[in-house]
């Protein structure tokens, strides 16, 4: 498989998560986004799983990216077929952001890293057709457990992909944030992911600084005339 | 032969590592080794709402001065709770209190199963800390709109607070400011995903629970 599409990827098919605990509580999310784009006009969008939701819980949300009139359309628990039903069913409705932010992957426990990484190029190309004027940026997924796993090796595998396939699509980039994460013994600690997964207020701030000053340089290349344009 | 015996909810059982990295073990044995050099006056213990506290301004602002260890984990239901108190996160620290807030995530479980293990939970922690007192915090609602887990939710407190009653070393406290609207829903300002609370909603939470901690554990340095 080339990441071109050719062959059937179970991580780029489109797909509602089902509501097997009884609360709707998915698609309660999904319909106020969809609501947002009504309401608002973001000129960054952040689409994603929870390592999306939960930054927006967190100071450096207000700080950074609320600033840059960002929305913020994470789902705890979501794969890249999730996210790529809701942005088939209307979550890119009645908006045109200049950045789309795109972190997804690392729930996709059912598929390779080439399928996971095919289901990501599959959601960059959606945007690119779909906002033709937008830059798509891809974070990279990070390594998750206290110690290595073979998920780390899957996520750094998928990331070996993304960084090759990419830069094929004009409009997209791939941002690689797992930097510090992993001490020299290999362990992750506690104090940037309380969970070994999630981000503590600290390990957010290591993301967030390097994948700020990248969408303020993409916001300041946009021509002005493109930005009347978009108005 | 006991209803309990039959009940998964009130059996110990570690969380089953389905996605291959390890977390809910290195979770506990973390948990194992902070027990060993502190000395907390007050141990939260429960799920995702617990362990999501630790990380906003909310617990280093009114838990933290009261000495308290968190020994929140993910989804654990009320079994997996069970199951890490039984094996060793009680066994080296004497804490006051045990603020215990778990039974949301318990999947496929009616309120009695629910209300069984959550009493397990408090038996477990009356033998292993005899002088301890367990307060019991009520599960809040759930979903944007009205739906069956949070009527659930608020079957499970009915029957904790009458189980807990007439228990010396155990009581209830409901801990919804009132999340629900008149209109019957709930915010994404107070629950962004409509389960787990904003850092403002903690504030709203933790509060009046701050204070009550307080009280109970000025009460007990006057006897
Ligand atoms: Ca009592």
């Amino acid at each position: 498989m080339s990441g071109d599409g050719d062959g059937f990827n179970p991580a780029a098919v489109a797909q509602p998560v089902e509501d097997v605990q009884g609360d709707g509580r998915w698609m309660s999310q999904h319909t106020r986004f969809v609501q947002e784009c009504k309401d608002g006009e973001p000129d960054v969008l952040f689409v994603g799983d929870s390592m999306v939701q939960l930054m927006q819980q967190y100071e450096v949300w207000r700080e950074l990216f609320s600033p840059l009139h960002a929305l913020n359309f994470g789902i705890g628990g979501d794969n890249t077929c999730n996210v790529l039903w809701r942005l088939q069913n209307g979550e890119l409705e009645n908006i045109r952001p200049k950045i789309v932010v795109v972190w997804v992957g690392t729930n996709n426990h059912e598929h390779t890293a080439e399928q996971v990484a095919g289901g990501i190029l599959s959601i960059a190309k959606l945007l690119t057709s779909r906002l033709p004027k937008a830059k798509v940026v891809v974070l990279g997924l990070l390594p998750r457990g206290e110690r290595p796993n073979p998920l780390r090796e899957k996520n750094a595998t998928v990331n070996d992909f993304l960084r090759s396939w990419l830069p094929r699509l004009g409009q997209a980039q791939f941002l690689d944030v797992s930097g510090d994460f992993v001490h020299s013994d290999g362990t992750i600690s506690a104090q940037v992911m309380f969970d070994f997964l999630h981000l503590t207020s600290t390990g957010y701030r290591a993301v967030a600084k390097p994948l700020s000053d990248l969408l303020l340089q993409i916001l300041e290349e946009t021509p002005e005339e493109r930005r009347a344009s978009l108005v | 032969m006991s209803a309990d015996e039959r009940n998964p909810a009130a059996t110990p059982t570690p969380c089953e590592d389905t996605q291959g990295d390890g977390r809910w073990m290195s979770m506990h044995h973390r948990f194992l080794s902070d027990s060993k050099d502190k000395e907390p006056d007050v141990l939260f213990v429960g799920d995702f709402l617990v362990q999501l506290m630790h990380q906003f301004g909310v617990w280093r602002q009114l838990f933290s001065p009261l000495h308290a260890l968190n020994f929140g984990v993910g989804c654990d239901a009320t079994q997996h709770v069970l199951w890490r108190l039984t094996n060793g996160e009680l066994d080296h620290i004497s804490p006051k209190i045990v603020v215990l807030w778990v039974g949301t995530q318990n999947r496929g479980h009616t309120a009695e199963q629910i209300c069984g293990g959550i009493m397990e939970i408090v038996q477990v922690v009356k033998n292993k800390l005899p002088h301890a007192h367990t307060l019991v915090l009520g599960l809040l609602p759930r979903g944007k709109s009205p739906n069956p887990l949070r009527e659930r939710n608020a079957k499970v407190n009915q029957l904790v607070r009458e189980a807990v009653a007439y228990l010396p070393h155990a009581s209830f406290l409901n801990v919804d400011p009132g999340f629900v609207h008149s209109n019957g829903s709930i915010s994404h300002q107070d629950m962004y995903d409509y389960l787990h609370l904003s850092p403002q909603a903690y504030q709203a939470v933790c509060e009046p629970l701050h204070a009550h901690l307080k009280s109970m554990l000025d009460k007990s340095a006057e006897n």
